[in-house]
């Protein structure tokens, strides 16, 4: 049997398998699916095949990024999700999912990352503190200004900024899509019958994030919450399908608790601080050895801290032009 | 004035559809249904919400598929743009303004597909979304007069009018339109709608 496709997808927080909704999507729909994935949480774009996460590396070497490509290419492999769907509910998918994504998406977005208070205190700090240096200190920005120009570009103003009005209309068009999935779903377990499908694990996609991740300004949570029938459907999604990540991390916020909740950071903090320790030593003993503090024997080496000599500095030199 | 009749005539319109009633000013379909639905007239009061979902769902793939695809075939395809639609574009505008007028909405259309993810897809592709997109609206029209009951809804003005364009606009290739005249339904279900509505004006040539 052939190897199985491996799969880049951002790490996972709050109770969830990945913070991204593209990454959600395209693990609910391999579960769903039964799709055998090798399956790779990293917490660096730059390392992905495709350059984004989430990315699928295929045997035969492609990349495919967008959640509909790798669909897809699962289904063109029998893994298909869908399998059951009469051309009436296949057809239905299609409508929700333009739904979700014109509706809900472009609310996503402003309430990650151009609402200031929930980017500076959530999105950025969880991107920043997860990356690895020195991707920490621009990627997080760059991502944010990328975000902002697609939801410019999707509500076709150039100038559109933060603010009550642009956020007022988002959820308004966000708290109505989801009404409408709530009605649609009504008292089922989910989208079409007893099985998932690829409609359930884009609306999953799409309703984890906004459940799970405790956010400042937190309207489209409250929001959320108040229909019932769809964080039910959220929360079962992932007692069945991810029970592993589906405990919720102990006191996130809390110092308290850096073990559990730091234990993917570890050998990160613990890389970090012996590279700086070794980047002190390094120019600490380069600075010495430029200023002659310290001169270089035959065959072995000494750090000696000694006031700069006339003879020493002279011996240096003339070992340095040899 | 029937509500379809108010979609297709906003549609042909061209760019931002309108409508001028006394001194307002309703531009965009979905602020023409609110107004119009203000006003007492709404062809959706009979649906129950599992079908009104529906509808605003359906509603939603015309206007990311179907609106996506046309303007990716107008703009992103060179041919297309080159030939036809950078010319209509520049029209009402003298030289050099209409050129680069024309050029900047090209641009802009190009970084909106981009953005969406749609920038490097290639014409067969974005043919077969089309193709899709009518294979859903089809099988939800199935043999059925229009999309919900027998009475038209703002979905079947939507649809009217997005097809309408793709059969009669006159593109490089008839591609787009062949695929969608390989739907007899939608295809009946047009001409249906132009007989009921526009009897006195003769619109579609065969």
């Amino acid at each position: 049997m052939a190897a199985p496709d491996e799969l880049f997808c951002w790490e996972g927080d709050w109770g969830l398998p990945s913070v991204s909704t593209d990454c959600l999507v395209v693990l609910a729909y391999a579960q769903f699916a039964g799709a055998p994935l090798k399956l790779r949480k990293i917490c660096n774009p730059w390392r992905s095949p495709g350059g984004s996460l989430p990315a699928l590396r295929t045997n035969q070497n492609e990349t495919l990024s967008r959640p509909s490509d790798i669909i897809i290419h699962l289904r063109k492999q029998k893994f298909n999700a869908d399998f059951d769907l009469s051309a009436k509910e296949g057809a239905d998918s299609l409508a929700f999912i333009s739904l979700l994504e014109e509706k809900l998406m472009p609310a996503l977005i402003y309430t990650f990352w151009v609402e200031p208070k929930n980017f500076v205190e959530v999105t950025r700090r969880w991107y920043a503190e997860h990356m690895m240096f020195p991707l920490n200190f621009f990627l997080p920005g760059r991502m944010q200004s990328r975000q902002l120009e697609k939801l410019r570009l999707l509500r076709g103003d150039e100038h559109l900024e933060a603010g009550e009005e642009l956020e007022k209309e988002l959820y308004r068009d966000a708290a109505e899509c989801m009404n409408l999935l709530s009605q649609r779903l009504g008292s089922h377990k989910f989208f079409f019958g007893d099985s998932p499908s690829s409609l359930d694990a884009y609306v999953f996609g799409h309703l984890a994030p906004i459940l799970k991740c405790r956010l400042p300004n937190g309207k489209l949570q409250q929001h959320l919450k108040s229909l019932d029938n769809l964080s039910d459907f959220c929360s079962n999604i992932l007692l069945l399908y991810f029970p592993r990540d589906g405990r919720e991390p102990p006191a996130q916020k809390a110092a308290a608790a850096p073990e559990a909740g730091d234990f993917d950071n570890v050998p990160n903090k613990r890389r970090k601080q012996f590279l700086s320790a070794l980047f002190a030593l390094g120019a600490m003993l380069s600075y010495a050895l430029l200023t002659g503090m310290v001169s270089i024997q035959h065959g072995h080496q000494e750090a000696l801290e000694e006031p700069p000599d006339p003879e020493h500095i002279g011996a240096h030199e003339e070992e340095g032009d040899g | 004035m029937s509500l379809a009749a108010e979609a297709f005539v906003s549609q042909m319109a061209g760019k931002i559809p309108f409508i001028h009633v006394g001194n307002q000013v309703v531009s965009e379909l979905g602020p023409i249904v609110q107004f119009t639905k203000a006003k007492g007239h709404s062809l959706s009061d009979s649906l129950d919400d599992v079908q009104r979902a529906e509808m605003k769902a359906y509603m939603e793939l015309v206007y990311n598929m179907l609106l996506t695809s046309e303007l990716f075939v107008q703009w992103c395809d060179d041919t297309t743009a080159g030939e036809i639609s950078r010319p209509r574009y520049s029209s009402p505008y003298s030289w050099p303004l209409g050129n680069i007028l024309a050029y900047q909405k090209q641009w802009e259309v190009r970084r909106k597909m981009n953005a969406i993810g749609w920038g490097r897809k290639t014409l067969e592709q974005v043919y077969e979304d089309v193709n899709q997109c009518c294979q859903a609206l089809s099988q939800r029209l199935g043999t059925q007069p229009y999309f919900f009951n027998k009475q038209a809804t703002e979905l079947d003005a939507l649809v009217f009018g997005h097809l309408f364009t793709i059969l009669t606009t006159r593109l490089t290739s008839t591609e787009l339109a062949e695929r969608v005249k390989s739907y007899s339904n939608l295809l009946s279900f047009c001409r249906r709608i132009e007989q009921t509505y526009f009897e006195d004006k003769k619109l579609m040539k065969d």
